[in-house]
């Protein structure tokens, strides 16, 4: 910081004359708020607006019970025709079907994330109005690296995660992310044209499967 | 295709580069049809969204706030961004953040860069000074990526090739990358971009990226992309630097609840993109281990001592304003001579040029209030293009060259003859008089010479009727009588 520490002193003291006006101060508190805070959608139709958005977006959406996860989890695996999976640290063992080759990622190096056809994990939260995948990268969620080198992603959230509004799940975080993805279906461009194309440089498939925890 | 001028500082004046532009049908037909799709996306987004109004209010009230109160909030970034293991700059204008980022490429031995799409490095002219500097570059946003293969310039802050149409991403690509057989499908043509980069992803070892916010509760980053090129930038190489704007701080983490709401929707008509990227610092095990910020002013802080112009640096780039305006949608972004078009462009860019440059800006406009309408965090973009307009018109007051502008020289002759009835009289007359050499048998002026030209070269002019309306009133007086 040698040589920019002049510069910030500069910078800073430029701010300090230009924002001088006592008039122009006011209180983060009394900033005005009015927007909708919460939702207004039962559990079902929560449920039914999440799968509705990721399928707009071109992805994959199944329910579950917390019971036959397991089922719907082999099933998905097998019907994608993928062979190697990555997953993350503390995901439950019964996620990970037998006959596939499993990774588990203590410190996986980029190369070997890359060969995997695809990662499973778990999710922060699901924010219904917009589709959103919440991931704070927890042991079950996973480094970055892995939800996006492989090409699908299977991502598993209980419906007592899934909120309807963005400031619904902000209010969830009691404690501010350090690191935070949120993901609206499988990357996309819209650069030629206006023409949206899925899949460019992350996943190119998405999958969601909703447990239904709340009943 | 010449290639746009982008530096404020040599771009010939607005109404001269729009008109090479306006030549170009091609150019204003895409142009028309990308920002016709992003409008209409839009509007059906807002529509649907009943607090849309208190969402603007609230936006534009945590920007107002975060700038009133920037010292503060950008030294609790620092403090917590340091604290996280991040290291934060300061550049007090586009030499020094170029420098900076140069000293910090040669500390990691860097020949290649990777990039996220950042307006920002454009503003400062960053792949230039690192082409000369032996450092490759290679944008990764498939937008900058077909600018860059085509030696093109960014036509529009959120879609910066909507000016380029498939066909002509494909002559690029099919050129660039050696790939005869392509189609210009653009399925086919985004999937040679991600074989393209897919390699570089995973072996360049240092990236450069924007930021879309900087949060000071807790030192964080946060980048909203679609692609996912920002999320392989961020995570895979082993340096970042995030070279950001001084105003892109918000005070806590829950303001992006905000933010996030009004942007995509403004920006791309989604209700979300695709992927949101947030992190602090540096996550062991987990992202680059080396992060460096760069706070950048180049222009803003004087921006945020003029009580009217201040509002410029609420802007969160979404583009609203410019995929609304009926000039820039004639003209598109080349003819601004800067990264930053349309209306936003028209008073940011001459305010970061400390309005030595591109003083023709203020004026590309009609004043009509659209960009205002739209915007999310509510800039009153016309109170600011004639906030800035004055201190244009301030600058040529008192220097001789305005006695050679016809412009001034008849608004004088004006001041002189409105000042008396007997004067206006005789003006009434000599212009009828002269007016009527060139009235046609049907009541109109169809064409005039010298600068009156300038008017009917477009448009009829109604000739100067025989009895003026005094004239008329005095007769009918009379004739009461």
């Amino acid at each position: 910081m040698t040589t920019s520490s002049s510069s910030r002193r500069t910078i800073l003291d430029r701010i300090g004359a230009a924002t001088a006006l006592p008039a122009a101060k006011n209180s983060y508190d009394e900033l005005p708020r009015d927007y909708a805070k919460f939702g207004e959608l039962d559990s079902d139709a929560c449920i039914h607006l999440m799968t509705e958005r990721l399928r707009e977006y071109g992805a994959d959406v199944a329910q579950s019970t917390p019971e036959l996860l397991a089922t719907v989890i082999a099933e998905q695996v097998q019907q994608s025709g993928r062979q190697r999976f990555v997953v993350p640290p503390e995901i439950p063992a019964e996620w990970m079907p037998a006959g596939f080759e499993w990774k588990v990622d203590h410190e996986l190096r980029a190369t070997d994330i890359e060969k995997c056809d695809g990662v499973i994990t778990g999710a922060f939260a699901g924010i219904a109005d917009s589709g959103t995948i919440v991931l704070h990268h927890s042991n079950t969620e996973g480094r970055r690296i892995i939800t996006l080198l492989p090409d699908w992603h299977l991502c598993i959230l209980n419906a007592s995660q899934l909120v309807e509004t963005l400031p619904e799940y902000f209010q969830r975080c009691t404690q501010p992310p350090l690191l935070a993805t949120y993901i609206s279906g499988p990357s996309a461009t819209a650069d030629i044209e206006m023409t949206r194309i899925q899949g460019v440089h992350g996943p190119r498939f998405l999958s969601l499967i909703l447990v239904r925890d709340d009943r | 295709m010449t290639r746009a001028v982008m530096d404020p500082t040599i771009a010939p004046p607005f109404p001269v580069a729009a008109l090479t532009v306006l030549r170009d049908t091609q150019l204003r037909k895409n142009v028309a049809h990308a920002t016709d799709v992003i409008q209409a996306k839009r509007a059906l987004l807002v529509a649907e969204k009943k607090d849309w109004q208190q969402l603007r209010t609230a936006a534009a009230a945590i920007r107002a706030h975060a700038l009133a109160n920037l010292g503060s909030y950008l030294e609790e970034f620092e403090k917590r961004c340091t604290e996280a293991g991040g290291v934060v700059h300061w550049a007090a204008d586009a030499a020094e953040a170029r420098a900076i980022i140069l000293k910090l490429l040669r500390e990691e031995n860097a020949t290649e860069v990777i990039k996220i799409k950042t307006m920002t490095s454009a503003e400062i002219q960053l792949n230039p000074a690192l082409e000369a500097a032996g450092i490759s570059v290679f944008e990764t946003d498939l937008a900058e990526l077909i600018l860059q293969l085509g030696g093109d310039e960014p036509s529009h802050i959120v879609a910066p090739a909507l000016h380029v149409n498939r066909g002509q991403v494909r002559e690029i690509f099919a050129r660039r990358m050696g790939l005869q057989n392509l189609s210009d499908d653009p399925q086919v043509l985004t999937a040679a971009a991600r074989t393209y980069l897919r390699q570089k992803f995973l072996s360049v070892p240092t990236a450069i990226s924007g930021a879309n916010f900087l949060v000071a509760e807790t030192g964080s980053v946060a980048v909203v992309e679609s692609e996912g090129n920002g999320r392989m930038c961020l995570t895979l190489p082993r340096t970042m630097i995030t070279l950001a704007g001084i105003e892109k701080v918000l005070p806590k983490f829950k303001d992006l609840e905000i933010l996030l709401q009004v942007l995509a929707r403004s920006a791309t008509g989604e209700r979300m993109n695709p992927y949101t990227s947030l992190w602090t610092g540096v996550t062991p095990g987990d992202g680059p281990q080396r992060f460096h910020v760069v706070l950048l002013d180049n222009g803003r802080s004087q921006i945020l001592a003029r009580p009217k112009e201040r509002q410029t640096l609420q802007c969160i780039r979404c583009a609203a304003c410019l995929n609304t305006c009926p000039v820039y949608r004639q003209t598109g972004g080349h003819a601004y001579g800067s990264v930053y078009g349309g209306p936003i462009g028209a008073i940011l860019t001459p305010q970061l040029m400390q309005m030595e440059h591109a003083q023709t800006l203020p004026f590309a406009s009609s004043l009509c209030g659209a960009c205002y309408a739209v915007c999310p965090v509510k800039i009153n973009i016309p109170e600011v293009l004639i906030a800035l307009r004055a201190q244009v018109v301030d600058q040529e007051r008192g220097q001789p060259a305005r006695w050679f502008d016809p412009m001034f020289l008849g608004m004088k002759a004006a001041n002189v003859i409105f000042a008396s009835a007997r004067q206006f009289r005789a003006a009434q007359w000599a212009s009828r008089v002269g007016l009527s050499l060139f009235t046609g048998k049907d009541g109109w002026i169809h064409r005039l010479p010298g600068l009156g030209a300038r008017w009917t070269v477009t448009r009829d002019l109604r000739g100067i009727p025989e009895q003026s309306f005094r004239q008329w009133w005095a007769a009918r007086d009379k004739e009461q009588m």
